[in-house]
């Protein structure tokens, strides 16, 4: 029987022989692995990626103080990227399945439709939710626009939800009652968490505050984006780090663009957004301006990297 | 030696896919056999249309076969038309120039020409060959073209594996593509999305990832069977009925729900049923929150005892043959263990705060951008049903005591909005805040009408069961269209971003199943014309009100079930529309008649009629006065039909006014031998200026009681032409 943390060990040993980079969770709040910059930009473009990674992903709304046994705001995803997808890419996912020890003989697996869409980021993917005897533990799918921007090559996603998934493979009901590791149960090291945030997002956040900060993070990355043209950031001469600026300094101006960082401002916002919508602060005509904002930003990131990606493509390592 | 042209061959195709949604599988199974006999047509393979052609499809495969497609098209042979043969024989009757230039041209000898006689005169004519080809070869340039132009609501892009960029319902894996059977058969050589057709299929996933060989459509049945696949739906569906009858025990039987067996059907290969259990505690839950739950998330169905009580049972039904080691029923049992749990949760969680304390949370959520939030249309919809229960109470069919029932449900009835129960499922919006409200110990006529509120959702769904019901589900809705055309948000075509017509046909439905006598459409022009607010655009009462009336008419054509014509006559008589359910009651009565020869007749009379009056006759013709002056009618035919006139007129309005319209239109039957004679006997148009006004009147009283008045007569067609075809207007 796998415990919570062989089942993250299984899944990036059986991606890593596929060829996956296995990178790390991306250090930034997010609601889905979609959002992490290594699906978001890395789909774009005509460069191949193989990419695996765990991404703790945050949904404020769904939080229940820890109280609920199958309700996380704070769940944890397992996130493949495979551009372009193998054409025997079905079945090469049900392998994973086998190396978590699930004999699919014994089981019922079903590829149920279910489209997907994130509006704040502009992209969508037709796909399937993966059915394990009743229990959806993936979301599979064929990803068609990321920021706005039609994807070629495409890519596949596959999201494989941790806890359900554990949950199953040690016949637990209760998410807090899944083995972390041979000793740990999930709920020692989460629970506290989960009741926390919740008590944050539902009771004790100030919305005005949140407000602002949403405010203040779309300000700096508008800001960025209004200098992509003529950068006014230039290596300050005689700074402590002048030996390592001095070698990018001469770079043309649009390449020092902090394209990542007005990326992240975005997701900043994002999850802003998300413990607003929780809070129910957001009124009326508020929320589809808002979700405009974001995806703004969004699709505007994209661009720029796309842009990029054409003039220079990238040297993959083989 | 080539095949004669009558040979034929069976031909095979299967599109193997990645797991196709069920929603779209049959009308996808649907567009490629009429594809395919379109394509076939048009190429000379298929010359019976009626050939037979059979479709079939499992979520991982599309099937058409076709026994018999020509194995070669027929030759096909035309004539290219020539010089004249005036100017291809010079005076010694040898061939000129032109003749030999059209000859050479087609690289045949002038001997070779024919005489062709046209309506314009004789020609010189070759007579020209296109060698038909094998069925083969046109299949492998036809086949992928087919495929390219196959189109699906919703279609995905998978990359470019042959360059172009192709889109298909899911991707395409394999393709068997076959002309001919057993060793005979032979590959149709083509590709599509990088994929070659071939001989080789695949089985159920369970059934390994070897690719199988078929020679043919019997063969390809046969080992897909063996490999557990039933590409037959309707075999899948018997499948599916008798796995859950052998698991049924005693009285039980399923909830039935075909919407959902034909979702398994679609998204089976090789279907069995599994019987699950579930703890007796979750009955206490209500019996719609069950259901939705196994249904909605799980596509289970629910079992129910012979007294309609829920058993604590459910029905999984599986993709693959069976549950060897019963790990697939614990798996599903412990699914919907977490997910009732999950309803009792938001259950309990949602008592907490009462409805009647979750009318203020209304304010932050949504109702449109445009529109504002629920509570702002909780508070139209109060002063809406105010309205309807006002004209009600006149009508003595609501108590001042049901009023107030209806404001406490209006008040309470979006309230269900906040809580977790409908954020989970919202199809069960209304309903929750019915059993809510039941549980927080509101009457029960306010939880009936909390619970039908959203009813009837279609043409063919239930009204409220109750007048309070009917009341807020009305006031709900009337709101949503007089809103969404304040805001311009009007459907137009076939676009209708708001859904304001089904709306509208609930409006009009409820006006004449739930509320008979109620008259919506005076109600809208006087509510509307009454409400003030920032307008889009144009005249929003004008707009409205059509709208309505064009539902209405919708409504007699399509749920009322009468003729084109007759609801025509109905709704440009004086009576009109109003109410609405009086002109269905109208239009039935009228039936009967329409084919009759009196209202033939009578339909003709009156076109007459109104060509006189509107066309020959002018104001001044009629004189000034309204009246009919006796002393001017001469005896016989004018004189009867005056008195035939008097006699209806009496009658008419007292058996309109007890809504015997039957009766009423037996009675104008009768007139018709009268009206007959009038018209052969009595020259309207005479000479003499006081009997031709005095005439003209009579005409005038005559149409507006006999003609119009219930029923535009002229608006009836001759039973020779089409029911529902448009009249042409006479003017």
């Amino acid at each position: 029987m796998l415990n919570f943390q062989d089942t993250i060990f299984a899944l990036s040993q059986f991606w890593a022989k596929q060829g996956c980079v296995i990178a790390l969770p991306y250090d930034l709040e997010v609601g889905a692995g979609t959002m992490c910059p290594e699906t978001f930009f890395r789909v774009l473009g005509p460069n191949p990626c193989s990419v695996a990674y765990v991404q703790p992903s945050r949904r404020p709304a769904d939080g229940r103080y820890g109280e609920n046994p199958n309700r996380l705001l704070k769940h944890t995803q397992f996130q493949v990227i495979l551009k372009p997808p193998p054409k025997d890419v079905q079945d090469v996912y049900l392998k994973s399945l086998e190396s978590l020890g699930i004999k699919l003989s014994e089981h019922d697996i079903r590829f149920e439709e279910d489209n997907w869409e994130a509006p704040t980021l502009g992209a969508w993917g037709i796909g399937w939710q993966v059915m394990l005897d009743g229990l959806e533990i993936t979301q599979f799918t064929y990803f068609q626009q990321s920021g706005g921007i039609d994807l070629e090559p495409i890519s596949v996603e596959l999201t494989y939800g941790l806890e359900r998934i554990a949950g199953f493979l040690q016949n637990v009901d209760d998410v807090f009652e899944v083995l972390w590791n041979k000793s740990v149960k999930y709920g020692a090291l989460r629970r506290e968490e989960e009741f926390e945030l919740s008590v944050y997002d539902f009771e004790a956040a100030d919305a005005e505050a949140c407000r602002k900060l949403l405010d203040t993070y779309e300000a700096e990355a508008l800001r960025l984006l209004s200098m992509r043209v003529a950068p006014a950031f230039r290596p300050a001469s005689g700074g402590p780090h002048e030996a390592g600026r001095s070698q990018n300094a001469g770079m043309p101006a649009a390449d020092r663009f902090p394209l990542r960082k007005v990326y992240e401002f975005a997701l900043k916002c994002s999850h802003l957004f998300n413990i607003l919508d929780a809070r129910g602060a957001i009124s009326v005509t508020e929320r589809v301006a808002l979700i405009a904002r974001i995806r703004r930003i969004a699709c505007e990131s994209a661009r720029i990297y796309a842009a990029r990606q054409a003039a220079q493509p990238e040297v993959q390592p083989a | 030696m080539s095949p004669a042209s009558q040979e034929t061959l069976p031909l095979l195709l299967e599109i193997g896919c990645e797991e196709m949604p069920a929603r779209f599988l049959a009308e996808a199974q649907k567009q490629l056999g009429d594809q395919l006999r379109a394509y076939l047509r048009a190429n000379r393979l298929l010359e019976n249309p009626n050939a037979l052609l059979e479709t079939y499809s499992t979520p991982r495969r599309l099937v058409a076969y076709l026994p018999q497609v020509a194995a070669r098209q027929p030759d096909k042979v035309e004539d290219v038309m020539g010089p004249p043969v005036k100017a291809a024989f010079d005076a010694e009757g040898k061939y000129t120039r032109a003749a030999e230039a059209f000859a050479a041209k087609h690289g045949a000898e002038v001997s070779a020409l024919k005489r062709v006689t046209t309506p314009k005169g004789e020609y010189l004519a070759l007579e020209t060959r296109e060698h038909g080809q094998p069925a083969a070869e046109v299949l492998s340039r036809l086949l992928d073209v087919l495929l390219w132009n196959m189109s699906f609501p919703k279609s995905i892009h998978w990359g470019k594996p042959d360059g172009a960029k192709f889109s298909f319902l899911r991707p395409i894996r394999w393709i068997v593509a076959l002309l001919g059977e057993g060793k005979s058969a032979e590959v149709i050589p083509f590709n599509v999305a990088g994929v070659p057709a071939g001989h080789k299929t695949f089985g159920h996933r369970l059934a390994g990832r070897n690719a199988i060989a078929v020679s043919g459509f019997a063969d390809l049945e046969r080992n897909l069977r063996a490999a557990k696949v039933e590409i037959n739906s309707e075999a899948r569906r018997e499948m599916i009925r008798e796995a859950s009858k052998v698991l049924l025990e005693g009285s039980e039987s399923l909830v039935e729900d075909a919407e959902l067996e034909t979702w398994h059907v679609n998204s089976t290969e090789w279907p069995s049923a599994i019987a699950g259990a579930f703890d007796h505690s979750f009955l206490e839950l209500p019996r719609e929150i069950l259901i939705t739950v196994m249904r909605g998330h799980q596509k289970y169905f629910a079992v129910e005892d012979s007294a309609a009580r829920l058993r604590p049972r459910f029905m999984a039904i599986l993709n693959r043959a069976d549950d060897p080691k019963g790990l697939i029923r614990a798996g599903h049992e412990r699914v919907l263990r977490a997910r009732f749990s999950d309803a009792r949760f938001f259950w309990d969680t949602d008592q907490k705060i009462p409805l009647r304390d979750r009318l203020p949370l209304l304010e932050k959520v949504t109702y449109h951008e445009k529109l504002g939030s629920y509570a702002d249309k909780v508070r139209r919809m109060e002063a809406i049903a105010g309205e309807i229960c006002r004209v009600l109470r006149d009508q003595g069919k609501m108590t001042l005591v049901d009023e107030t029932s209806a404001k406490r449900a209006v008040q309470l009835c979006k309230c269900d909005l906040t809580t977790q129960m409908v954020q989970e499922f919202p199809e069960l919006q209304g309903v929750v805040g019915g059993l809510y409200a039941t549980a927080q110990g509101e009457p029960p006529e306010v939880a009936d009408a909390i619970y039908d509120h959203y009813l009837p959702q279609g043409a063919e769904d239930r009204c409220p069961r109750t007048t309070i019901g009917a009341v807020v589900s009305l006031a709900d809705k009337f709101d949503s269209v007089a809103e969404g055309f304040r805001a311009g948000l009007a459907p137009t075509g076939s676009s209708d971003p708001f859904g304001l017509r089904r709306a509208g046909n609930g409006v009009i439905k409820i006006a004449i199943e739930a509320l008979p006598g109620f008259d919506v459409l005076a109600f809208a022009e006087r509510t509307v014309e009454g409400s003030r607010g920032p307008v889009a655009q144009g005249d929003p009462v004008g707009t409205l009100c059509s709208f309505l009336r064009e539902r209405t008419e919708f409504y007699l054509r399509t749920s009322g079930g009468l003729r084109g014509d007759t609801v025509r006559a109905i709704v440009h008589s004086f009576k009109s529309w109003s109410p609405p359910s009086d002109a269905l009651l109208r239009g039935k009565q009228l039936e009967p008649f329409v084919t009759t020869d009196a209202f033939q007749a009578l339909a003709v009379a009156a076109k007459r009629t109104r060509n006189i009056l509107s066309k020959s006759a002018t104001q001044a013709d009629r004189g000034d006065r309204y009246g009919i002056e006796e002393h001017l009618l001469s005896a016989g035919p004018e004189r009867d039909m005056f008195e035939a006139y008097l006699k209806l007129k009496g009658q008419l309005e007292d058996f309109a006014g007890r809504g015997m319209y039957a009766e009423a239109f037996k009675q104008v039957a009768q007139v018709r031998p009268v009206v007959d004679r009038f018209f052969d006997k009595v020259m309207v148009m005479d000479e003499n200026l006081d009997l031709r006004a005095n005439r003209l009147r009579l005409l005038d009283h005559l149409n507006a009681l006999v003609f119009l008045r219930f029923a535009d007569l002229s608006q009836i067609e001759s039973s020779g032409s089409t029911v529902g075809a448009p009249t042409s207007e006479e003017k």
